[in-house]
């Protein structure tokens, strides 16, 4: 399908915005409505180190995995859950690995229905094998198999996603050196060209297989950002670095919903309020239960415009209580049960204050990520969609800039003060034209390991 | 939307309790030409320290410039980064300056400069999640080691073939997934085949202390920052054994 630029907001304001409900929700094949006012959970069980050793043992393992997710739903009473199925190089790899463990994982759920009247869905995160400095982004066998592997796996898949890899050879080039040039080049302009690429292919898999396109994340830019940015006491890279990197995903991700996604996209996709501002599509977001896959400073702000609530991902283990997957199958479930609860009785727009209050000013990455100034900063997009990718990333970034030195509330280090103001100064010297950006984007980093400007399209 | 103007029993703010007062960079050589290089290094500036490296070639040997200009900023850098001064990426671009500085020595030499050791370092089989390697590759550059980059999605063999014919003081892996990080304890089974006792670094964020000391050879490693002073220990002749002592006690 191709690409219908969104130049309008789908909500008004960030106070419009709300957990549960979307202005499009979703409904999957048996019958969760995502977005539908309600806020569902999800679970992402992760095979254990050897079970990848065969087909045989990692569907066992996958078996085992839903089994327990499932399982524990109607021993606690959770009404939903959602099966989210994040692929290891092997599934992809081999696409028949895939396809069989989806076509389990279908049957798992049918059978819970069946018996207990359970309602589950399954979100296949295909792997994206492509890496820029490895193989070409479009002709190489890599790129092949990932969409061999959606094709194969769409049958039995509610919702389709990826997290697509566009851009990183620049993206960890440029992270590392604070260069915010290259994080608008390579997140920008190089990762929404291969999205747009990639999801005209992934919406047209979906339609013919009667599964949700849901939506991607920049997991491998963003996110590396927040991770290396780290904790309080990190001295990686500075957190407004992984802010102005999250405003700039959000440009980027908002492709996928452009070419015809329909949400939810990917859990880890932190730029979700910002998306869902912009879109109204229903949005998956991950916090607190997530800690078992990584730490973040959002953990309870990242809930508050949430429609599914997910736990990222856990290693399939036994604990005290059960094992993993029903561990956090539960755990995400009476989250859920707590957002639902507000909603019935009224209380929705407080426990939102609540949420949005208890991180907002605990990092700079968390503050650009309230329910308002997500929508500035998808405002700031949208009004320069017209004037190219490149654009409205740097437009969203330093929307972002704009937000965190403008709140006298939101206090920083030294050092970050300077890294942002270096970045906005950065920032402001480069070309406003995406042609000049981009010519002197293709001089300036033509020497960086593994880029190709043809995985691109680009001469 | 309601917010507080308080928030001090909600959460700590502790890296501003914890900042670290601005330093500047203290003097490395009396000499001031050499200084001026080693400055343009303290600073990351690729570009200014061109000229500087060229003049005072005119003038000194380009052992000496390495040596008392180049590595003694570089070595400025790392005690900033060590004493909270400095950030990652500080360090990532003096790297480049210096390596800048070094390419026209090593040109005015005829002969690249002699390194240290080398090591091998590589990202798993089946894991294109390198940007732990991509850091420790220019840690160990800077710090004065030949890096054999084996880049991401290596296989197996293909690692013990590297330590094979290159004999490095040791050898490095980084994996972000458990299911990938199974290559380390195959690569180390096949060193310990072939009776190679190089120390095996097995590092990355799906690797933790139980799983890295859990086959022979390797030494676990929590941080990017650990990769210099683990090559120094192997380079000094320190075994896998001492050194998982040393570094995993």
């Amino acid at each position: 399908m191709a690409r219908k630029p969104i130049t309008q907001m789908a909500y008004k304001s960030g106070e419009e915005m709300i957990f549960g409900t979307a202005k499009n929700p979703v409904t999957t094949k048996r019958g969760i409505k995502l977005g539908g006012g309600f806020v569902h959970p999800q679970v992402v069980p992760h095979p254990r180190p050897g079970s990848e050793k065969t087909k045989n043992t990692l569907l066992r393992e996958f078996e085992k995995m839903n089994n327990d997710a499932l399982e524990r739903m109607p021993i606690v009473g959770h009404p939903t859950l959602l099966i989210h199925q994040e692929q290891i190089f092997q599934m992809c790899h081999n696409t028949d690995w895939g396809a069989d463990i989806a076509a389990l994982t279908a049957r798992q759920m049918d059978d819970y229905k069946a018996k207990y009247g359970l309602l589950a869905s399954q979100q296949l995160c295909i792997a994206d094998l492509r890496k820029p400095q490895i193989c070409h982004m479009r002709t190489s066998d890599y790129a092949k198999e990932v969409i061999e592997s959606f094709k194969a796996c769409a049958p039995y898949a509610d919702v389709l996603g990826i997290e697509s890899m566009g851009g990183k050879e620049i993206f960890d080039h440029a992270l590392i050196r604070q260069d915010v040039g290259g994080l608008l080049f390579a997140i920008g302009y190089l990762g929404s060209i291969d999205m747009e690429w990639m999801w005209n292919q992934i919406v047209d898999i979906a339609k013919a297989n009667n599964c949700i396109a849901g939506g991607d994340t920049d997991c491998s830019e963003a996110n590396t950002a927040v991770f290396m940015a780290g904790g309080l006491t990190s001295k990686d890279v500075p957190h407004v670095f992984a802010a102005l990197t999250r405003a700039m995903a959000a440009a980027r991700t908002l492709v996928a919903y452009e070419c015809g996604a329909t949400g939810p996209g990917e859990d880890c996709a932190y730029e979700n309020p910002i998306i869902k501002a912009m879109t109204g599509i229903p949005i998956t977001t991950e916090g607190k239960a997530s800690a078992c896959a990584h730490s973040d400073l959002c953990s309870n702000l990242i809930a508050a415009v949430c429609d599914a609530w997910s736990n990222e991902a856990v290693e399939y283990h036994d604990m005290f209580g059960a094992t993993t997957p029903s561990v956090f199958a539960e755990i995400t479930g009476w989250d859920c049960a707590q957002f639902n609860t507000a909603i019935e009785l009224g209380y929705q727009k407080e426990m939102k204050e609540i949420l949005v209050n208890s991180d907002m000013y605990r990092d700079s990455h968390s503050l650009i990520l309230t329910p308002d100034n997500a929508w500035k900063i998808g405002n700031a997009i949208v009004k320069n969609t017209a004037k190219g990718y490149y654009p409205r990333a740097r437009a969203a970034a330093m929307e972002a800039a704009s937000i965190i030195t403008g709140d006298a509330k939101m206090k920083l280090t030294v050092f970050e003060k300077e890294a942002l103001e270096k970045a906005v100064t950065d920032m402001e010297a480069l070309p406003d034209d995406e042609a000049n950006f981009v010519d002197m984007c293709l001089k300036k980093y033509k020497d960086v390991k593994g880029f190709n400007p043809d995985s691109y399209g680009l001469k | 939307m309601k917010t507080l103007t308080d928030y001090s029993n909600i959460f700590k703010r502790y890296d501003l309790d914890l900042e670290v007062k601005k330093k500047e960079a203290r003097e490395v050589s009396k000499d001031p030409a050499l200084q001026k290089v080693a400055g343009f290094v303290v600073k990351g500036d690729d570009e200014g320290i061109v000229a500087a490296v060229n003049d005072v070639l005119a003038a000194k040997d380009p052992v000496t410039v390495i040596e008392q200009g180049l590595v003694a900023g570089m070595d400025e850098v790392s005690r900033l980064w060590d004493e909270g001064v400095y950030f990652l990426p500080q360090v990532m671009l003096a790297a480049d300056a210096m390596n800048v500085g070094i390419s026209l020595c090593e040109k005015k030499m005829g002969k690249a400069r002699t390194m240290k050791g080398k090591v091998v370092t590589h990202t798993a089989e089946g894991d294109i999640h390198d940007i732990g390697q991509v850091i420790a590759n220019a840690l160990l550059n800077a710090g004065g080691f030949e890096v054999i980059n084996l880049g991401p999605d290596c296989p197996v063999d293909k690692v013990v073939a590297a330590v094979k014919e290159h004999k490095p003081v040791m050898a490095t892996g980084t994996a972000l997934m458990t299911t990938t990080m199974t290559a380390f304890p195959r690569i180390c089974a096949k060193l310990k085949a072939l009776g190679d006792k190089t120390p095996f670094i097995s590092a990355g964020g799906a690797c933790a202390l139980e799983f890295g000391t859990s086959y022979d050879n390797s030494v676990w490693a929590k941080l990017d920052a650990w990769a210099v002073p683990l090559a120094e220990d192997a380079l000094s002749g320190m075994t896998w054994e001492a050194m998982r002592a040393k570094w995993n006690a």
